[in-house]
């Protein structure tokens, strides 16, 4: 298997999804359709996803990363969960670059953005050129000397993993969060309102959503930006709408908002909500539903809030370096690290999920 | 007024509702209401928590009629602010549940400023669910003891009905730190003395002790003489080794040579100062049967609502929120994530609602069972 091979099937992965972005080519046309009858997203939030947050734009860096980041095999099974609507992409340019012949198995409940891809790759002359082959199961069949890429949720992942023959190597991305750490010098409305679009895309569900804002300073400045991520996610909601919410799901909000209540504030939105903990003696993970535990922290104090979360911390979003930040970095390590704003549009570098695998920590301010 | 006269106050009225529960005194609706509503409106000035509810809810207490008025506060509360009308200098006990998953550090904490009220609920109570008329009786436990377990709610309790049948128990569970042991052989040993001496026992115990107890059980006899009863308390929140409750009351009605009505499951929470019993002695349900428990006069369970927490209608399920009156200091109305339903003849326990963060002190027994040998 040539490098060549290797980058060009990628590059047909990404001449597909850049299809699929412009909401005039056909393909694009009817992944929207079917993502806003899957999804769960509004119609607004599938454009979103697609047009902003597909990652079609790749430098010769992030490629040659991204090359460099997987492994080598014949054969390569993905299962697919229905998280995020746009994370099939970057699971299909990961297993075109480790082999040819790569096996899709997509989420029943959201399968749109696999289902086109997978179809236009295997139309595609200039991919089976590259030696590539690609099909789409119900359940993988493995065999020595392959490699299975699984997202979802941990359990899921230990089920796969369990059931797997020798000689079969997992790649695992399972589930987490992002983390925002708002710093002492921070602007709170140009910070909230980065991390709005951070919050938005998704609806929150993806493993690098933010869920949890971390204020330095006292409880008042955690207030303060409460207030003003509120007012921001208010805006953003009102040009992108969360999608619908069901009971299960209303649930889990009516119960993080009563706790929020108890606990300091809890500002409700049409399409969102924030909680705030200005005294918060552990942390609240909210329900992913446009919903962020804002709370006061240091970097004194920012190993206990954390310490319970902290291997399920995917990235962090900050505007720069902090004591606050410095403090997060050196507990959560391999998380990818992101402007506030950014958090949500990882380079296509490789695995979105660098918790596992030797990666070493991108900072990007 | 000195700094906890108004407390004090309170905890007598609730006190003499309780005394009076004891000589047979019917406890009317309407003073159970105007008794919660001015421990609330005490509260809703004292502890920050209750206070933000009522303001985020728009409550208004003073006009309140009614105990279904007053915002709940989430059990999870409990251990991310403190809950209580009193600085942490006047605290005399803090009981704390389990760790979650979350770790030691996020336990809930129901800091106590006096536990006279706690004590007399309890005893009340559980006199007339467990062991009705007694004053003397052999008690075989299967918790660690209060001087082991300090801030474990349930040891307190136990604790004070052992005190209060005579101070004769044999505690057959041994805490050191986060690893407990139980003394399988010493349990054998407790049952063949009371078999000798004809004695009926009082068995009190963890659902996770029990399990450990009846997975190690071999070929030892624990058979007790008649009259013996058992008092199981905690679920299994979903935690491996899971058994229902039904199968476990069977379990522990075969071990314990005790009829299944003598099988009492007891409800109680760190973040409560009262418990709900299996009522009256589980007669007449079968093996089949969801148990149904009975709060005393003091306590009123409501299932809510989950997207509104509002009241439901009698039968529905729903959350439970308890309005306990003997929570003095803390919270006088808790939001539970436990589903229920509760009608005329009791509260059915119908496990936890989806994603809730497990907890119990059941929980806290079998991570300690789990840590260590046996």
């Amino acid at each position: 298997m040539s490098e060549a091979d290797r980058r060009g099937r990628v590059e047909r992965v990404l001449a597909m999804a850049r299809r699929v972005a412009e909401a005039s080519d056909p393909l694009g046309a009817e992944v929207r359709e079917r993502l806003y009858a899957t999804s769960g997203l509004s119609r607004e939030g599938v454009e979103l996803a697609l047009s902003r947050h597909l990652e079609v734009r790749v430098s010769e860096a992030d490629l040659s990363s991204l090359l460099a980041s997987t492994g080598k095999a014949e054969r390569c099974h993905v299962v697919l969960s229905a998280n995020v609507c746009t994370g099939a992409l970057r699971a299909i340019a990961l297993a075109a670059a480790t082999a040819p012949r790569i096996a899709l198995c997509p989420s029943r409940r959201d399968s749109a953005l696999c289902d086109v891809i997978a179809r236009e790759l295997a139309r595609d002359p200039a991919f089976a050129q590259f030696g590539g082959e690609v099909s789409q199961v119900a359940q993988i069949e493995t065999s020595s000397g392959d490699e299975v890429f699984v997202y979802g949720r941990d359990e899921t992942i230990e089920a796969i993993g369990a059931a797997l023959p020798e000689g079969v190597t997992l790649r695992a991305h399972g589930s987490g969060f992002g983390l925002a750490l708002i710093r002492d010098e921070d602007d709170l409305a140009v910070a909230a309102e980065a991390l709005a679009s951070d919050v938005v895309p998704f609806d929150q569900r993806g493993c690098l959503s933010p869920r949890v804002a971390l204020v330095e300073g006292d409880d008042e400045r955690a207030e303060a930006f409460a207030v003003a991520l509120h007012e921001a996610l208010a805006q953003l909601g009102f040009r992108v709408p969360r999608g619908p919410i069901d009971d299960d799901r209303l649930r889990a909000i009516v119960a993080y908002a009563s706790l929020a209540e108890s606990i300091g504030a809890y500002f409700a939105g049409a399409s969102h909500g924030v909680g705030l903990d200005a005294s918060p003696r552990a942390l609240v993970l909210p329900p992913a539903e446009r919903i962020v535990h804002v709370a006061a922290a240091s970097a004194t104090s920012l190993a206990a809030l954390l310490g319970p979360f902290a291997s399920s911390v995917t990235t962090l979003g900050a505007s720069g370096p902090s004591p606050l930040v410095d403090a997060a970095l050196s507990l959560v390590p391999r998380a990818r690290a992101a402007r506030l704003g950014a958090m949500q549009r990882p380079p296509l570098d490789g695995p979105v999920d660098r918790r596992a695998g030797d990666f070493l920590p991108r900072l990007v301010w | 007024m000195l700094p906890h006269a108004e407390s004090d106050a309170l905890h007598a009225r609730v006190q003499e509702l309780i005394e009076a529960y004891v000589r047979g005194v019917a406890i009317a609706p309407t003073d159970f209401d105007a008794l919660a509503l001015s421990i609330a409106r005490f509260q809703a000035e004292r502890v920050p928590a209750l206070g933000r509810l009522v303001r985020a809810r728009g409550a208004f207490l003073v006009q309140a009629a009614s105990a279904d008025e007053i915002p709940a506060v989430p059990c999870d509360a409990f251990r991310l602010t403190r809950i209580a009308a009193h600085d942490a200098a006047s605290d005399t006990r803090v009981f704390r549940t389990s760790g979650t998953t979350q770790g030691g550090a996020a336990r809930g904490e129901h800091p106590m400023r006096t536990t006279a009220t706690y004590e007399r609920a309890a005893l009340a109570f559980g006199e007339a669910m467990l062991f009705p008329g007694q004053t003397n009786m052999r008690c075989l436990v299967l918790a660690p003891r209060e001087r082991d377990a300090p801030d474990s709610s349930l040891s307190f309790m136990i604790e004070r009905f052992v005190e209060r049948l005579g101070d004769r128990g044999d505690f057959h569970v041994r805490a050191n730190g986060d690893v407990a042991t139980i003394d399988d052989d010493g349990v054998a040993r407790s049952a063949a003395e009371a078999r000798r001496e004809g004695e009926p026992v009082l068995v009190m115990g963890t659902s996770f002790a029990f399990v450990h107890l009846l997975d190690a059980r071999g070929s030892r006899d624990l058979s007790l003489p008649a009259g013996s009863r058992v008092m199981q308390t905690g679920g299994f929140k979903g935690r491996s080794r899971e058994v229902s409750a039904a199968a476990l009351r069977e379990a522990l009605a075969e071990a314990f040579g005790a009829p299944l009505s003598d099988v009492v499951g007891e409800y109680g929470m760190t973040e409560l100062s009262s418990q709900l019993y299996e009522g009256p002695r589980a007669i007449g349900l079968s093996s089949n049967d969801l148990p149904r428990y009975v709060a005393p006069p003091w306590m009123r369970v409501t299932a809510v609502s989950p997207t509104t927490l509002a009241p439901l209608p009698p039968g529905e399920v729903g959350l439970a929120r308890i309005v306990d009156l003997a929570n003095v200091d803390s919270a006088i109305a808790v939001q539970t994530s436990d589903r229920v339903r509760v009608t005329e003849s009791g509260v059915e326990l119908l496990g936890r609602e989806k994603g809730a963060t497990p907890r119990g002190c059941s929980l806290a027994m079998d991570d300690m069972l789990g840590a260590g040998p046996r």
